[in-house]
């Protein structure tokens, strides 16, 4: 390789920014001396990006969807179990209702849910079923989750009142309004207005039975929920399973943009405090049931959390794996042109240009090449990510109840959602990766011989 | 040892095990007794099928009508229940609690495989699921399967004798019963204490099939009823609970009383209210 003459450099040097202008403008030029070939690689290039933003979009409203039904739907972003009742769900293990206001009393910017669970046999008249009892508060359940809105038929009413039945009682029976999963509803064949019949194990080795009218069927959010869920209020279930005094379990809404682990180690400090007091009192742990168990939504779902960070890196493979291919594409625009300005370059190299400032002008070249595309791309994958976070591909025709997936059941209709942040990720990530790809014809006009390059 | 296995009279050591077999109500426990105290023949070449279905024949015709107190302690309650129960051969039993007020006239009806549960307070007749099966029976320690299941022994195991002579005092058999190949059994393993003389049980210990004791019951208080000696409290105890028990003490049992077929049905239980 040649090395510059020394007499040229200082020429250069003191009109750097000027030079360097007119790079710029050169490279303009340049890419529009061959219009069809740059808007093809442009097209390629935009067209990758768009596909990027969309898929993009796509996981996005996947992986915000799985938060949702994480969270909002029915598990809360935090819940409190005693630890008796996480390994055996041991139906004394509750916290009592004391606690829960004492909680309540010492975070008010947390809202909590208490719920009550018992395992059934459920039958109506054409047949029986092994059933999972769940008992909320109307009220605060709205507070924190969407349990109770998320209805396929019917409407939440878990109020006492008469049950329509057609067989002939003597007095006519009244029955606590109760919410059903779909496929048990299938299974047990119950409609709205329907007679259910719960029989348990009370909590003082009686035997509890009571009738209930489904007032609602509720849409699948949990697979075990929608087969065998019975959804009533806490009233109705501690009149059928004798028992006062406490919850299983509460679910906790925070604040959107708090610090999950921070009020989790909060919330656990001050049950420890609870916890010294009962003890104080002369109860044993075992006997209330174990110790206080505060898990974030993630600890609850582990599988929907490790779904959500596979997702993050699936998209930047994927990311990489389109934008390379468009690439291709630029690598190959660039070769050919190189190759046809083979002449022109030798030229240059005559009258004194440096290589380097070829090298900067065919990078400048493939940069207006990538920063065109990221503005088409950007702008058209955007606006069709927005049009899908508002409509979303729907797929109810085929899968009517949605699908289930890692557990968690996802709606029938496909919703993206789009950010900035996400454009902009994905404008860098096609920017570096093209300005690199460009690097591999662009060094070749380093080792071009001037001589034989002028022939 | 003045008797081999082999010279163990045949016929008896069958019943045996169908007596054993019933790990809950004694009742058909003593169905089989009166039955097959009448079919036995000391002998040592008897036609075993012929035998079984001799006795299969009797059992049917066999009826019984008992009250009986059961007391479950558990670590969260202890209950008191008084049932009264009949029984008519292995197929068909009702049992109905008379007290405390709270469960009274909650019955609970068994016709070969399948229980059907009457609950007075909303005067509905609710059958048990396969899935429920192995729930608790009226919250006792006993599950619903105790009760259906009972008729399987002679079918799904394998008996022998592992054991004879003096244990407590007593004179025992100790037989075990190991699950045939593909058996639809609960347990793994059955060990059972006989008394030589009266072929009354005193000890069935239930295994699972990693060969750890799940839990034993004991019987006592025998009694000369209709001619045989039976035991009149059972007592399961769960092996992992060990505070924990349900007892079955029989007030009163008899024999040979007169129950329709008809009395086990659907019908005839909602209309007893």
């Amino acid at each position: 390789m040649k090395t510059p003459s020394p007499e040229f450099q200082p020429t250069h040097a003191n009109h750097g920014s000027g030079f360097f202008r007119m790079l710029l403008f050169i490279s303009w030029r340049n890419i529009w001396r061959n219009p069809i070939r740059s808007l093809l690689t442009v097209s390629a290039l935009s067209g990758s990006l768009v596909m990027l933003i969309l898929y993009s979009a796509l996981l996005e409203g996947m992986s915000d969807q799985m938060v949702s039904y994480a969270t909002d739907i029915s598990t809360g972003k935090l819940q409190i179990h005693r630890k008796a009742y996480l390994d055996d769900q041991d139906l004394y293990a509750t916290l009592s209702w004391q606690t829960l206001n004492q909680l309540e009393k010492q975070n008010p910017e947390l809202k909590f849910a208490p719920r009550l669970y018992a395992a059934g046999l459920a039958s109506s008249k054409q047949n029986s079923t092994g059933v999972l009892i769940e008992a909320v508060d109307p009220k605060q359940e709205n507070q924190v989750t969407h349990l109770l809105e998320h209805l396929r038929n019917g409407k939440t009413d878990l109020s006492m009142a008469p049950i329509k039945n057609d067989t002939q009682d003597e007095i006519n029976p009244e029955g606590y309004g109760v919410l059903v999963g779909t496929q048990l509803a299938k299974n047990l064949q119950l409609t709205l207005g329907s007679e259910l019949i719960l029989m348990t194990q009370a909590a003082d080795g009686s035997i509890g039975n009571a009738l209930y009218r489904v007032t609602g069927i509720l849409s699948p959010f949990d697979p075990n929920f929608d087969r065998m869920g019975v959804l009533m209020s806490v009233p109705a279930y501690q009149d059928l399973m004798a028992m006062q005094n406490g919850m299983h379990e509460v679910a906790i809404k925070t604040p959107e943009d708090a610090d999950l682990t921070k009020i989790q180690q909060h919330l656990l400090q001050q049950l420890a405090q609870i916890s010294t007091q009962q003890l104080k009192s002369g109860d044993t742990l075992k006997n209330l049931g174990g110790k206080f168990v505060v898990e974030t939504w993630k600890q609850l779902n582990p599988s929907v959390a490790s779904m959500l960070s596979l997702s993050r890196s699936m998209l930047l493979i994927i990311g990489v794996i389109v934008v390379s291919l468009a690439a291709l594409g630029m690598i190959n625009t660039l070769m050919m042109a190189i190759h046809e300005r083979t002449h022109e370059f030798g030229i240059l190299l005559s009258i004194g240009l440096k290589r380097w400032a070829i090298l900067v002008m065919i990078l400048l070249e493939s940069l207006y090449l990538a920063v065109l595309s990221a503005i088409i791309g950007a702008v058209v994958g955007g606006g069709i990510a927005l049009r899908f976070e508002h409509h979303g591909i729907d797929f109810s025709s085929q899968l009517p109840d949605g699908y289930d997936w890692a557990g968690v059941v996802f709606e029938p209709i496909m919703k993206g959602s789009i950010s900035m942040d996400q454009i902009w990720q994905a404008v860098i990530l096609m920017l570096v990766l093209t300005v690199i790809a460009s690097l591999i014809p662009a060094l070749r006009t380093l080792k071009l011989n001037t001589a034989e390059a002028i022939r | 040892m003045e008797q081999s296995f082999l010279r163990l009279d045949r016929c008896r050591m069958r019943r045996l095990y169908q007596g054993f077999s019933i790990p809950f109500l004694a009742l058909f426990l003593f169905a089989t007794y009166t039955t097959c105290a009448t079919a036995a023949e000391p002998s040592d070449k008897v036609d075993i099928q012929a035998l079984v279905r001799h006795v299969d024949n009797l059992w049917r015709g066999t009826t019984s009508h008992a009250d009986m107190t059961m007391t479950v302690k558990t670590r969260h309650y202890q209950r008191k229940l008084t049932l009264e129960a009949w029984s008519r051969g292995m197929e068909n039993s009702l049992v109905v609690i008379q007290a405390p007020i709270k469960d009274r006239g909650i019955a609970t009806l068994k016709v070969g495989e399948n229980i059907w549960n009457y609950l007075p307070k909303i005067n509905r007749v609710t059958k048990i699921p396969p899935s429920m099966m192995s729930g608790s029976w009226m919250g006792s320690h006993f599950t619903n399967d105790d009760l259906v299941k009972e008729n399987t022994f002679e079918a799904d195991y394998n008996v022998s004798l592992t054991f004879s002579g003096m244990r407590d005092g007593q004179k025992i058999y100790e037989i075990t019963a190991l699950p045939k190949e593909n058996a639809a059994v609960v347990w793994g393993k059955v060990v059972m204490d006989v008394i030589q003389s009266s072929l009354t049980p005193t000890r069935a210990d239930y295994y699972d099939e990693d060969g750890k004791l799940i839990r034993r019951m004991t019987f006592s208080d025998f009694k000369k009823v209709d001619g045989k000696i039976v035991p009149m409290i059972m007592k399961l105890q769960p092996e992992d609970k060990p505070t924990e028990s349900t007892v079955l003490e029989y007030n009163k049992i008899e024999f040979n009383v007169s129950v329709p077929q008809s009395f086990f049905s659907l019908q005839s239980l909602k209309r007893r209210h």
